[in-house]
């Protein structure tokens, strides 16, 4: 009855679903090149998953939207800037929930704007963001959430690249939601095998993390 | 089970099966909303919780506990789980937007279904699907629906939706919000509102079995048909997406528990 609460109590962790790249100097947003603002867009929607406080989110989503208008005004068709966008636009619905409908609407708005420019953009970042939005948002009436659109992004960029363990977390959990748990199963198997075929770091034990947790609960669950 | 002392804290467990939204999310709105509602009702500092859980399942859990004195829940919710519970309604939600009651609509293919006899064999999908006796006996009381009728819960309107307008056995139940909503979809065209029901309630506070004294009981009542009067009371509503209460004006069948 979450007509009862804001809609919004759909919190998205979108850094978890960005690629993380080399974090971009601190300078004005301006200055930066696209490759740059991309880095900090990047950087803040990490920083923005690991806090808690509400109002360092809000900060840190208004840093982002800068940084994308910034990339935007430099290269207006950039996928690197108009899937910047889309992140700074999740960050923003984080940020107020009041306005998560409208924003990720827009959100999704981007991501295909994206995908259109560049579907191999951050690892087929476009298709595994908007499979994570279609199938963790609110359903229809209350938000964008439609967890048959998310399968099929997230297979999407599961084929597009299928190696990279963030596209098979995604396609195991949007078969999980669509009530294919043995197929959730297997795709979760599949990104622990992709993450420990890559070099040791802090992303890969956060994916690895992530598939093992979700292989150790009980099926349907 | 025994009346809760004076002293002990109390917790009202909210509970909406198949809406979205994680308890985590929901927890400061709860928070205040015990706090605003205590105060109003001259209630020790501290001596009302609030929990929110989104499962049928881990709902009845937590009302099962000693300290859930009170319950607010969907009606199809008390419909269900009212009477096992020893649900006593104390004031029914009046919900910014929708109001006291809604109707809930029963969406079919075109042309599909023309009567309760043409359900035979169809599985109804609704958010309230878990709560079989609501969605026989106060949504379609005029409409006996065929045993091998299957009601089944659904978080997913949309695809029961799209099922049903691809012409799969399969009808969709909605409450008013969804059925407002349903000239918007794409393929709305294909799809009918076969019945709609009389206006039920939304959801209600209950007071689990006697767990509370009759002064606090009268006091939080009170409490709560007046709360909103003030503008920090309104926005504490607001976060629920509620504008008061009123007192509960049940159907005949329900009121009887």
């Amino acid at each position: 009855m979450i007509k009862w609460m804001p809609c919004a109590l759909l919190v998205l962790a979108v850094a978890g679903c960005t690629t993380p790249r080399p974090t971009a100097p601190n300078r004005a947003p301006s200055a930066g090149s696209v490759e740059e603002l991309a880095a900090a867009i990047a950087a803040d929607a990490k920083r923005s998953d690991l806090e808690s406080d509400a109002r360092i989110r809000g900060d840190l989503a208004a840093d982002a939207g800068r940084n994308a208008d910034a990339c935007l005004a430099r290269e207006p068709r950039a996928a690197a800037c108009l899937y910047g966008r889309a992140i700074a636009l999740g960050l923003e619905a984080r940020a107020h929930p009041t306005r998560a409908g409208e924003l990720l609407k827009s959100m999704l708005g981007s991501l295909g704007e994206s995908e259109a420019a560049d579907p191999l953009y951050d690892e087929a970042g476009s298709a595994r963001v908007r499979a994570l939005v279609l199938i963790r948002s609110p359903g229809w009436p209350l938000g964008p959430g439609d967890a048959e659109a998310g399968l099929v992004a997230a297979r999407r960029a599961a084929a597009l690249r299928p190696k990279w363990p963030p596209n098979l977390l995604a396609l195991a959990e949007a078969l999980a939601k669509n009530g294919d748990p043995s197929g959730a199963r297997e795709n979760y198997q599949h990104a622990r095998d992709a993450a420990v075929a890559l070099p040791s770091g802090a992303d890969r034990d956060r994916w690895l993390q992530e598939a093992e947790e979700a292989l150790r609960r009980p099926a349907g669950h | 089970m025994g009346t809760l002392l004076i002293s002990a804290v109390a917790t009202l467990v909210f509970c909406a099966p198949g809406y979205p939204g994680g308890a985590g999310d929901a927890q400061p709105f709860l928070d205040q909303f015990a706090a605003t509602a205590s105060a109003a009702a001259g209630w020790p500092a501290g001596s009302l919780a609030a929990v929110y859980d989104p499962t049928e399942s881990g709902g009845l859990a937590k009302l099962a506990s000693p300290e859930a004195a009170l319950a607010f829940v969907p009606y199809p919710f008390f419909v269900q789980h009212g009477a096992e519970l020893h649900l006593i309604p104390l004031v029914q939600a009046d919900m910014a937007g929708i109001g006291t009651t809604e109707r809930w609509t029963l969406v079919a293919k075109t042309g599909s279904v023309t009567g309760q006899a043409s359900l035979s064999g169809y599985t109804v999908l609704s958010v309230a699907g878990y709560a079989p006796d609501f969605v026989r006996r106060s949504i379609l009381p005029t409409w006996p629906l065929a045993p091998d009728v299957v009601i089944e819960p659904t978080g997913q309107i949309l695809s029961a939706l799209r099922r049903a307008a691809a012409g799969d056995h399969v009808v969709a139940l909605l409450d008013q919000t969804q059925a407002a909503a349903l000239p918007t979809l794409p393929f709305a065209a294909q799809l009918t509102a076969v019945m709609q029901s009389n206006p039920l309630p939304i959801a209600l506070v209950a007071v689990v079995d006697d767990r509370l004294t009759a002064a606090r009981v009268r006091a939080l009542r009170a409490a709560l048909l007046t709360l909103g009067h003030s503008a920090a009371e309104a926005d504490t509503l607001g976060q629920l997406h509620l504008k008061g209460f009123v007192p509960p004006q049940l159907p005949g069948r329900a009121a009887a528990r």
